[in-house]
């Protein structure tokens, strides 16, 4: 039986993992100019959110602790802004700055759920086990469906809130130039609120979805922030399409560079498209 | 009436003074040329107002409303809009965006849902007619001619409806259909009653449409007053004319 159809479909699962990572990273990128590191902490947050709900509260339901999961996360991210960030910007930090307090923040959020949680490799799961769908002679798992489904959906409905909303228009406005869109009269700081909220919601959905997938740790958050980010710049950094795009190409890359090798390997070949696009094209696949 | 006073205004950079102990009175709902040589805080009293740099010191009052500080967030509140002698528009917009954006009501339920979008295009239709853009409506904002970029961040200061309008030399590098474009927006401005505060190098611009004149040098007011008289007095006309 050829691997083929494995590989592929190996590869649009990465790709949806990434894409859910990169979409939220890419939103808060184009409001706020910054690499916010503690996103990938959103994924973890939310995931153990999911994971609290359903051990805690027995016969809960798993769409209910997975839509609270998400919630929390998105939550967690908004106040994050608020206590940190937003400081951080009344007092002009700079980007290095932003940057430098995303990582404490990631460490901080890091640490406080494996000493709520421990260390332990921790399984999400709604009772019932995952189901496997034969699809083109490959198998994969109703999770790793709905993954794919959730970052497709996702991609469209953001590319839509950014084009047809007013907040959408807002956020490209202070994309483009905060200083301007704070003398029009928009109001910089709930529209930054509102990014931070929902690209940690999507986070928090990647993260429940790969507990669900292939179990949660705490220390999760740094390999998709990994994966996020790369996927961010092969795309284009701050571009809605650009997150889609670079994590797709990431994923592909990824899994069919393992076809002949150790799939230990997975990681060089992840960095090194890095650093071809930052080499040969560092605007990435769709320029802002 | 003053709609805007300065005091003692003062804003330095690495320790130069662009304005220094400057005290002015913008009078509302005239037009008020701001001239003087190049370097003498035309533009640093514009960014000053519009809270794009802070103050170094001295006082700032809008309507009698004596301001402790001003920011960029705030100006809006305080019916102040501006443009840049650098046009600085939402470039990943289209030219009916960039207005609309403006426009639109901002609450949270608002922002999801866009609602008076009709009221809100028809106002869009009819500042983009006023500065002659209607046909490039759909057309991205950063890919407009350096003119156009122009009228259509003026037409983005009409639609915020402000009070006062602060324009950092909007007729520089306009062809001459584009500056009776915005001689007629300037115009109309006043017969409003709003207020205008026009940086122009231009006399013959500022002798059609200034009511006052105010003359700055080396960041420290040197004259101020009705147009005609102002550009007719001796160290004006000596210093900064060359008439």
């Amino acid at each position: 039986m050829s691997i083929l159809p494995q590989l592929i479909a190996n590869s649009l699962i990465a790709a949806g993992t990434y894409a859910l990572i990169a979409l939220g990273f890419n939103l808060i990128y184009a409001a706020t100019k910054f690499f916010n590191l503690a996103h990938g902490a959103m994924a973890t947050a939310g995931g153990y959110a999911a994971f609290f709900l359903l051990q805690s509260f027995v016969g809960i339901n798993v769409v209910l602790a997975a839509a609270l999961g998400v919630l929390f996360a998105g939550l967690l991210g908004w106040a994050l802004d608020r206590a940190v960030y937003r400081e951080l910007r009344k007092r002009k930090a700079s980007n290095t700055v932003l940057l430098v307090a995303s990582l404490g923040v990631f460490t901080v959020i890091q640490a406080v759920i494996a000493m709520i949680f421990t260390s332990q490799f921790q399984t999400l799961s709604g009772g019932a086990a995952d189901s496997v769908y034969q699809i083109g002679g490959a198998a994969v798992t109703e999770t790793q469906v709905i993954m794919i489904a959730a970052a497709v959906a996702i991609a469209a409905g953001l590319g839509l809130l950014l084009k047809k909303t007013l907040l959408g228009k807002e956020v490209r406005a202070v994309s483009d130039d905060e200083e301007v869109a704070k003398i029009v009269g928009i109001n910089t700081e709930r529209v930054i609120g509102w990014v931070f909220f929902i690209g940690s919601a999507i986070a928090g959905l990647g993260g429940i979805l790969v507990g669900f997938d292939t179990g949660l740790q705490p220390t999760m958050g740094m390999s998709l922030l990994l994966r996020g980010v790369i996927a961010s710049i092969v795309g284009g950094v701050g571009t809605v399409y650009g997150a889609a795009a670079g994590a797709l190409l990431l994923g592909f890359v990824e899994n069919f560079g393992i076809w002949k090798i150790s799939g230990e390997w997975k990681d060089a070949i992840a960095f090194s498209l890095l650093i071809v696009f930052l080499v040969f094209r560092p605007q990435g696949i769709f320029k802002r | 009436m003053l709609i805007l006073e300065t005091k003692d205004l003062s804003k330095r950079y690495d320790g130069v003074a662009a304005l220094d102990g400057l005290s002015l009175g913008i009078e509302a709902g005239a037009v008020t040329a701001v001239i003087g040589p190049n370097g003498s805080g035309k533009s640093t009293l514009v960014n000053v107002l519009s809270g794009v740099a802070p103050k170094t010191g001295g006082r700032i009052a809008v309507s009698g409303v004596a301001l402790g500080r001003i920011t960029a967030s705030d100006v809006a509140a305080y019916g102040i809009t501006r443009t840049f002698q650098e046009v600085r528009l939402f470039n990943q917009m289209n030219v009916m965006e960039n207005l609309l954006v403006v426009l639109t009501e901002k609450n949270v339920f608002g922002a999801i849902l866009e609602r008076h979008a009709e009221k809100h295009a028809r106002r869009a239709e009819e500042l983009l007619r006023k500065v002659n853009l209607w046909e490039k409506r759909s057309e991205l904002a950063g890919g407009l001619s350096y003119g156009q970029r122009k009228l259509l961040e003026i037409a983005r200061a009409l639609a915020s409806g402000a009070d006062i309008y602060l324009f950092d030399e909007p007729f520089a590098g306009l062809f001459p259909e584009m500056v009776k474009i915005v001689e007629g927006v300037l115009v109309e401005l006043r017969r409003e009653g709003k207020t205008v505060v026009l940086i122009e190098h231009n006399m013959d611009l500022i002798r059609a449409l200034a009511d006052r004149v105010v003359v700055l040098d080396g960041g420290k007011l040197l004259a101020e007053g009705a147009t005609a008289a102002t550009l007719g007095r001796r160290e004006v006309l000596e210093a900064y004319l060359g008439e």
